[in-house]
């Protein structure tokens, strides 16, 4: 593969800075996308240990949430969309041509900016929606509920009334709702696209203790745009950036305390202190 | 430094727990005097100078009207207020032609319909029955069944086809949509007495059995097809992104989210497109009398022999030149609303959304 890398910045050198000591579960390759003819992220490799936490940082429109798309395939879904490079997932590109993206979003689940529980079924019927969309079976219905609402932090509030329709939740439980939804499949990734962004403190907190249970087995990557948050539940940060029209890349990766105490690129100490972004 | 102790028990609701629409009295006056004056007015004049309603209407009443509303509302709301007002008088004059003009349809209906409304009218077919025949012998049973059969062919086949292309327009990415959104949005201006015709002369031409209760519905279809197709489309467009995301995530083939997340989402608004589908065809007269051959007997079989519906039944009784038939043509006119009727609320009452 031939790719034009003269637009890429000295990122390169700080990415290779980062040794991880788990095995990559996850890990992207030079990947690049496209919308359109538009350039929108330029070669970036980032490596996600099994059951780490990876916090996603850098100013609105820099391409973590593009990034975080393509993951799991769900990047493709937008018209003329485009992309080059790889995303090996247990070793195995998953954009490569054997491989249905269903079974990829099915292992690497997702939740999103906005809570979006699906608002015709009830509150049992979002958990299991998953299963009866992707037609898998489950033994025992009610534990499963029971099992991910309870991982979700969700559990004690809405056992009285799983039969309420999702939308008589608040917004902070509606996300948990998202969360025990995607949980419900037993996904071995959690990609999190800023999921406290239109949450209050105190579903924000709960939801960071979600976050820390379940990355005891999950690999969980979180877009962030709280730089407390980032330092309280990643173990690994990458900073993106995306300067005058310039596609997004990744300035700096590193384990989270190095980050935010010891940067090496000096953007990355100007975002992380609130200088600018 | 003191600590407020609360009682934290709920208090009853006072009578006045709406200051916003605390109004003193000059400003009621002059509100039931805005609304009262200018039709006194407008009936005085009229009256003096021999005016027909409708000039009255437009060149004393409305004007006044607007007036009268402007000055009400600087007295309550000030300046501000007088766009709402007039908004306000607009809105409500508009309101009420439609609902005027709606409700004397309904009236007239009932009134002329209502003589011919009997059991046996309901229940009977019009066999043996000429435009002398007196109201106590025949009945529309026979065009109340074809009515049924034919729309109901109609629509069994356009309901699927229909939501099909409305589904296809906008969960597909294909090149075809374009091309397809501006068939259907012509095909939706045609006229229905063309739809008729085409079906008559391409059977005729094809050598095929000219007439038939089966032609009528194929000639309905065209009718009803651009309606349901493009009105599920927009329905399909209200729901929301987020929710088909939400489905491909959780890794659902594009059908069962389509089937388990989408369409029930839109599940309301695809009934009301449907309803309006068959509001569209249910009273053409011309397609029928292009396709069909109206007959008196009843016949249970579209496929084959004549077939009365009840808009060709009223055709043939309204011009047939009696008192009785005339009067048959209303009853048949009644029974064919309260028909409608009946079929909106009961989709209506069972596609009611769960939540």
């Amino acid at each position: 593969m031939t790719l034009d890398n003269s637009l890429a910045p000295e990122a390169g050198n700080t990415v290779a800075q980062f040794q991880s000591d788990g095995d990559a579960h996850l890990e992207t390759r030079n990947l690049h996308v496209w919308f359109g003819e538009r350039h929108v992220i330029n070669d970036v490799s980032l490596v996600f240990p099994e059951n780490s936490v990876t916090a996603l940082i850098g100013p609105s429109g820099c391409g973590k949430s593009t990034f975080i798309r393509t993951l799991n395939r769900m990047h493709e879904l937008i018209p003329y969309a485009g992309l080059a490079g790889e995303v090996l997932f247990k070793g195995q590109n998953i954009y490569s041509s054997g491989v249905d993206p269903v079974d990829v979003r099915l292992s690497i689940g997702m939740v999103f900016q906005k809570p979006n529980p699906f608002p015709t079924m009830t509150i049992r019927g979002n958990v299991l929606s998953g299963l009866r969309l992707s037609g898998t079976r489950s033994r025992n219905e009610d534990r499963l509920v029971e099992e991910s609402l309870q991982r979700a932090s969700l559990w004690n509030e809405v056992k009285d009334r799983l039969q309420s329709p999702a939308g008589s939740l608040s917004g902070g439980q509606q996300q948990r709702l998202c969360i025990a939804r995607s949980l419900a499949l037993s996904p071995d990734v959690l990609l999190m696209d800023e999921p406290c962004s239109a949450l209050d403190p105190g579903s924000t907190i709960r939801i960071e203790e979600t976050i820390r249970q379940i990355s005891k087995n999950m690999t969980i990557v979180i877009v962030t745009h709280n730089m407390q948050q980032a330092q309280r539940v990643s173990d690994q940060t990458a900073f993106f950036l995306a300067e005058d029209n310039n596609p997004g890349y990744v300035v700096e990766f590193g384990s989270t305390p190095q980050i935010f105490t010891t940067p090496q690129d000096r953007r990355t100490e100007d975002y992380v202190s609130g200088r600018f972004g | 430094m003191t600590i407020q102790t609360l009682d934290r028990a709920p208090i009853t609701r006072p009578k006045s727990a709406t200051p916003w629409r605390r109004n003193s009295a000059t400003k009621r006056i002059s509100i039931v005097l805005a609304g009262t004056l200018p039709l006194v007015i407008t009936i005085f004049t009229a009256q003096y100078f021999l005016l027909p309603g409708a000039t009255a209407l437009l060149t004393v009443f409305i004007p006044l009207q607007l007036v009268a509303s402007a000055l009400a509302a600087i007295k309550v709301g000030g300046r501000r207020g007088i766009p709402d007002a007039i908004l306000t008088v607009v809105v409500l004059s508009l309101v009420s032609l439609v609902v005027i003009v709606l409700g004397s349809v309904l009236f007239n209906l009932a009134r002329k319909g209502s003589h011919a409304i009997s059991r046996q009218f309901l229940f009977y077919n019009s066999t043996y029955v000429t435009s002398s025949t007196s109201l106590d012998y025949g009945g529309v049973a026979h065009a109340v069944i074809g009515t049924f059969l034919i729309v109901g062919l109609a629509a069994v086949v356009t309901i699927p086809l229909g939501i099909g292309t409305g589904v296809f327009l906008t969960e597909t990415r294909s090149r075809m949509r374009g091309p397809v959104r501006f068939i259907s949005q012509a095909m939706s201006g045609l006229p229905s007495i063309v739809s008729g015709l085409f079906i008559f002369s391409f059977f005729a031409v094809a050598g095929f059995s000219v007439r038939g209760g089966w032609l009528g519905s194929l000639a309905l279809l065209l009718l009803m097809l651009p309606t349901i197709a493009r009105l599920s489309e927009e329905v399909l467009k209200l729901v929301p992104q987020d929710l088909r995301a939400a489905a491909m995530a959780l890794g659902a083939p594009r059908n069962r989210a389509f089937f388990q997340v989408i369409f029930p989402a839109a599940r309301s608004g695809m009934i009301t497109a449907v309803l309006l589908g068959l509001a569209r065809i249910v009273g053409e007269t011309a397609p029928l009398l292009m396709t069909t051959v109206p007959t008196n007997g009843t016949n249970y079989n579209p496929f084959s022999g004549q077939i009365s519906t009840l808009p060709t039944f009223i055709y043939k009784w309204i011009g047939a030149g009696s008192d009785f038939s005339v009067q048959r043509a209303w009853g048949a006119a009644l029974v064919l609303m309260i028909l409608v009727g009946t079929i909106f609320v009961l989709a209506r009452i069972f596609g009611k959304q769960k939540f």
